[in-house]
């Protein structure tokens, strides 16, 4: 019998399980991996195609998937290498020139491009100043575009010809968008875009020239992969290597949390999937522990006895995770072409990884909460056929949790939640379950004593809880994580989308203008504000440089590494304010003090750019502003949001400090989208403003942050349903006990009014509990989150006092629905049982 | 046949209990013979079931030691143990103990395709007709009444040719006229293939089918019959 075949056992196992598959607890087991799988799948995949699609209108952002840029022209074998992996590339040259017509001079931001470029998104371009623009090609050798402002400022009309250094290029359109244009919005000259082909004759690159190469490259995320990888190593100080992610905070921020949200709603579900698969692995033990002594008794091995029922459950998940994964992938099909007109086009497809992953986590699961309960089935001793209260040695509770823990512990690092924020959860979810196991076990026993007076199905009902109080407590905590996992999402869900729309809100300043000249300063925020309804606030800028640190020269001061920091290696945009500007919140130190005698002027620093240089309060800066140098000390640090679509700033000096310098002043401000002549006319008025539109970035975003929103709606749903199923489930698992209470008090003559009203009593306490510890909980949980995950500030949520009710009603009203059966029971089968 | 192929030393069990310490058995000593028949008589809860757990290796004494078809229980493992039963021993017990998931040919199969039998199919079906159930080989346990479960579990525990069979009670639920079968089954299936039986039973007259009989109170034996 020891060298029982590993092949007859597994024979034995699926006809076994076969002819038990009309039994409950497997149905459930069976329907809680599917709901599992099914969402962790069909989220995958969700979030994986729409993470796709939101990366490639990213990468509009960029014009590519990968950037290889800087101040040096690239290496050949950094070109080749890109090539060789079947990249497509496209090559920018970016630098500033003066633009001369016959009349005037202009400096120009000048970009040279290629016929291929860009490889993501889209040109637009106009045939005459604030026509209408549509999608079009760029210049072809020998032609130019430029932007409508410098049509204005050099008075010139399409078909007229300027000159780029040496060479004389004939201005064919107006250019209305360049997908890569948002990083670059303080780019203060106006576009002027050229054929790449034009460019040497132009002269104007000689050594020294302060230029900026930007190789384009797209392509297989494989193939960009190991591109990266090749270069990366051997890659410049002056040179960069980004993508879409990197490459723009904006969309960054967006995707990240989304992505996290997604990752956070499919941990619920297998979390949730997890509780029901435990609840009924539970019962298809305890209703096998005859059958596994009796199969001792003929003989198997504990170890055949516990791998014969392994294998059945094996086989079990193996068919459901497999059928979930394949469900999760028809539905999220289902669900794109639904939101077909929503959605881009192009949505691409995600291969078979995410049903891979979504079958594994299924097994995963499966493994933490279900061998626990089995191991109990090994442990059986055979003395059960003769003796049927020999009961299994209870396997070691540290074993039970300890394996689900391990399981779930894994799940949560595959969903890219880091491994030090998967060990705080856990161990956070590990104390919080203690303790309000504790304290639900003292309500239960406090609950007794109220209950002496109350009526018969109360005593019954809440009688049925006391009798067992340590299983009943489990159960709270069982349906209070089902609770808590829905609420969590559907709470971080209202943040989000809060959280996103606040950022964009309807009326985003679409508009910027830059050097506006102090003395039309009063003037032009009069137009603006006669145009757009809001007063604009108006910030002065001078551009000056960051040379020392604390006395040390910046380029020592700081690290290669830092080295590469943007802020240092161009002119800084330096403002001054008397007040904290609106959206900038304050990190550390304090806002302007009276001087004392002696004192250095203050500055407050970007809180991100601080930490990058590791500069501190107190420390002493050194700028270069129009020749002349300026020292300051930081008196404080600030928190920006770099997504409001208003000026921000990295240095913001006291008030008196640059003042004797030459300013100019910059301000956005919101036009509706009919403002074309409005617009024209305010340029006239001012011309030497100059107007930056971003509606379009604007757009780009709105689109993307929509198609995220619609993902987390779903995504709720789904995490929704989930809870749904694993309530039944778990209600199930109880069904057994159930019924047998149900056919006693039916043999001792109960109606069938006071078997219900006893259930619903039992179920409304049961309820009310578990949404105690679920509000509690979650927010406890959600504490954890929004401080570690998704940097959302932490306020209570009073409406989770509502969960107790919201608790009751769902369990009362799923707990009858899912025991019906068992207020039918007949007295026969407790007979018959017997 | 003076073959001893079941004996006891000196066995005892005693289990913890509130009142302290309780001696369920105390000093069995015992030999029985390849062939014979013994019934274990007693009232309820004078030790019974708990001597019969002993000597099929179902369970390990407190004192003493059991030797089964010359293997000393107490210095096997369980797993050792549970090769000896599928070796050695058969089983009828009072609750029948069929899997209901299977039916009644399959029940019967189950310990032979464990030993990975050859014709377990024809085997199992031979042993069904023997005691009567050939018409009835594809019957779930549910829709079968007490005496043909029972008759199942016992072509069951002769399938795989045990030496030792031990039988709990096993007219215990059913009527006395379904009993008298059984018994007869039983006892002419253990004539046929020479099986040792070891019988626990507090009704007189199945214990009097058996050469031997001993009776147990309070967990001693308190008299021992041979067969007139």
């Amino acid at each position: 019998m020891t060298n029982l075949p590993f092949t007859r056992l597994l024979r034995l196992a699926a006809r076994q399980l076969m002819r038990e598959s009309h039994a409950g607890e497997l149905r459930v087991l069976f329907f809680a991996l599917l709901v599992a799988v099914t969402a962790s799948s069909a989220i995958g995949y969700f979030s994986a195609r729409l993470n796709g699609a939101m990366l490639l209108r990213a990468t509009e952002f960029l014009g590519a998937d990968l950037q290889l840029s800087g101040s040096l022209s690239p290496a050949p074998q950094q070109i080749d290498s890109g090539l060789k992996f079947g990249l497509t590339h496209a090559r920018v040259v970016e630098f500033s020139s003066v633009i001369a017509t016959d009349q005037d001079i202009q400096l120009a931001a000048v970009k040279a491009a290629d016929s291929r470029y860009p490889l993501r998104g889209n040109l637009r371009s106009a045939s005459a100043p604030y026509l209408a623009d549509e999608v079009s090609q760029g210049p072809r050798p020998g032609e130019a575009w430029a932007e409508a402002r410098l049509f204005a400022a050099l008075s010139l009309a399409p078909g007229d010809e300027i000159e780029v250094g040496d060479k004389r290029l004939r201005l064919t359109r107006v250019l209305t968008h360049e997908p890569d244009r948002a990083g670059d919005f303080y780019s203060f000259n106006p576009r002027v875009l050229m054929h790449l082909d034009d460019l040497a004759e132009t002269g104007v690159i000689q050594p020294g020239s302060r230029v900026r190469y930007r190789d384009l490259w797209s392509g297989s995320t494989d193939a960009l992969a190991r591109y990266r990888q090749e270069v990366e190593a051997d890659l410049k100080p002056q040179q960069k290597l980004e993508d879409a992610r990197g490459g723009n905070r904006q969309i960054g921020g967006a995707l990240g949390r989304a992505e996290r949200y997604l990752n956070l709603a499919s941990l619920a579900a297998i979390l949730l999937c997890g509780v029901a698969v435990a609840l009924s692995a539970t019962r298809f033990a305890v209703r096998r522990y005859d059958a596994s002594a009796l199969l001792r008794c003929l003989g198997l091995s504990r170890r055949q006895a516990l791998g014969f029922y392994c294998l059945q459950l094996a086989l079990l998940g193996l068919l459901a995770s497999s059928l979930g994964a394949l469900l999760g992938w028809f539905g999220q099909h289902v669900l794109f072409m639904l939101l077909g007109d929503l959605l881009p086009a192009d949505v691409p497809g995600a291969g078979a990884l995410p049903a891979l992953a979504g079958i594994a986590t299924g097994l995963v699961a499966l493994a933490g909460f279900a061998l626990p309960p089995l191991a109990a089935l090994g442990r059986v001793p055979p003395l059960r056929v003769l003796r049927s209260d020999a009961l299994p040695v209870p396997p070691s509770s540290w074993l039970i949790y300890g394996t689900a823990l391990l399981a779930l512990g894994l799940i949560m690092w595959r969903l890219s939640l880091d491994l030090g924020l998967t060990l705080s959860l856990l161990g956070g979810g590990l104390v919080a379950t203690l303790l309000l196991g504790g304290l639900m076990l003292q309500l239960l026993r406090g609950a007794r004593r109220l209950l002496e007076n109350a009526s018969l199905s109360w005593r019954l009902g809440v009688g049925q809880l006391l009798r067992h109080p340590l299983a009943a407590a489990g159960q709270a905590l069982a349906f209070g994580l089902i609770l808590m996992s829905m609420a969590l999402v559907a709470l971080l869900r209202g943040e989000l989308l809060d959280n996103w729309q606040a950022q964009l809100p309807e009326n985003s300043p679409n508009h910027f203008a830059l050097n506006v000249l102090p003395a039309e300063k009063e003037a032009f925020a009069a137009r603006v504000a006669a145009l757009s309804s809001e007063t604009p606030t108006l910030y002065p800028v001078t551009p000056g440089r960051l040379m020392e640190i604390n006395a040390v020269p910046v380029r020592r001061a700081v690290t290669k590494e830092e080295g590469g920091d943007n802020a240092l290696r161009r002119d800084l945009s330096l403002t001054w304010s008397a007040e904290l500007p609106e959206g900038n919140r304050l990190t550390a130190g304090q806002w302007w003090q009276p001087l004392q005698p002696g004192e250095l002027p203050g500055v407050s620093v970007e809180a991100e750019l601080a930490a990058r240089l590791d500069l501190k309060l107190g420390d002493r800066l050194t700028f270069n502003v129009g020749g002349l140098e300026r020292d300051v000390q930081i008196r404080s640090l600030r928190s920006v949001e770099w997504d409001s679509f208003k000026p921000n700033f990295f240095m913001i000096f006291e008030p008196g400090t640059l003042e004797d310098l030459p300013a100019t002043y910059l301000t956005s401000f919101y036009l509706p989208p009919d403002s074309e002549r409005e617009l024209v006319a305010l340029s006239r008025s001012f011309p030497s403003a100059t107007l930056l539109q971003v509606e379009a970035i604007l757009a780009q975003l709105r689109a993307i942050l929509a198609q995220v929103t619609l993902a987390v709606e779903y995504v709720l749903l789904f995490v929704l349903a989930a809870g749904l199923c694993v309530l039944f489930a778990g209600l199930q698992a109880t069904l057994d006990e159930r019924l047998r209470q149900g056919a006693l008090l039916r043999a001792l003559g109960a109606r069938r009014s006071l078997l219900l009203n006893a259930r619903r009593a039992e179920f409304a306490v049961l309820g009310a509990a578990s949404g105690l510890l679920a509000a509690l909980g979650c927010e406890l949980v959600s504490y954890l989150l929004y401080r570690q995950v998704f940097d959302l500030v932490w306020a209570p949520h009073p409406w989770l006092l509502l969960l107790p009710v919201f608790g009751a009603a769902l369990i009362v009203f799923a707990g009858t629905l899912g025991t019906r059966k068992a207020l039918s029971a007949s007295p026969l089968s407790l007979l018959r049982s017997a | 046949m003076n073959v001893s192929i079941l004996s006891a030393r000196n066995l005892s069990k005693v289990v913890p209990s509130a009142e302290g310490e309780l001696r369920i058995l105390d000093s069995i000593e015992l030999d029985v013979m390849a062939g014979d028949s013994l019934a274990i008589i007693g009232s309820s809860g004078s030790g019974k079931s708990t001597l019969l757990g002993l000597l099929a290796g179902l369970d390990l004494p407190s004192e003493g030691s059991v030797e089964l078809a010359g293997q000393i229980l107490e210095r096997l493992d369980e797993d050792q143990r549970a090769r000896v039963r599928a070796e050695q021993v058969g089983f009828v017990f009072q609750s029948f103990q069929l899997l209901d998931s299977l039916n009644a040919l399959e029940n019967v199969m189950l310990p032979l395709e464990l030993e990975g039998h050859a014709n377990a199919r024809e085997r199992a079906t031979e042993l069904l007709g023997r005691v009567g159930l050939g018409e009835r080989l594809s019957h779930s346990p549910r829709q079968l009444s007490g005496g043909e479960q029972q008759r199942v579990a016992i072509a069951r525990a002769f399938a795989a040719d045990p030496k030792i069979m031990f039988a709990d009670e096993p007219t215990g639920n059913l009527d006395s006229h379904t009993g008298e079968h059984i018994c007869d089954l039983l006892f002419e299936l253990n004539r046929e293939r020479g099986t040792t039986l070891i019988l626990v039973t507090h009704d007189p007259r199945l214990a009097a089918r058996c050469q031997r009989q001993i009776r147990l109170d309070a967990g001693r034996i308190v008299g021992a019959a041979e067969p007139a």
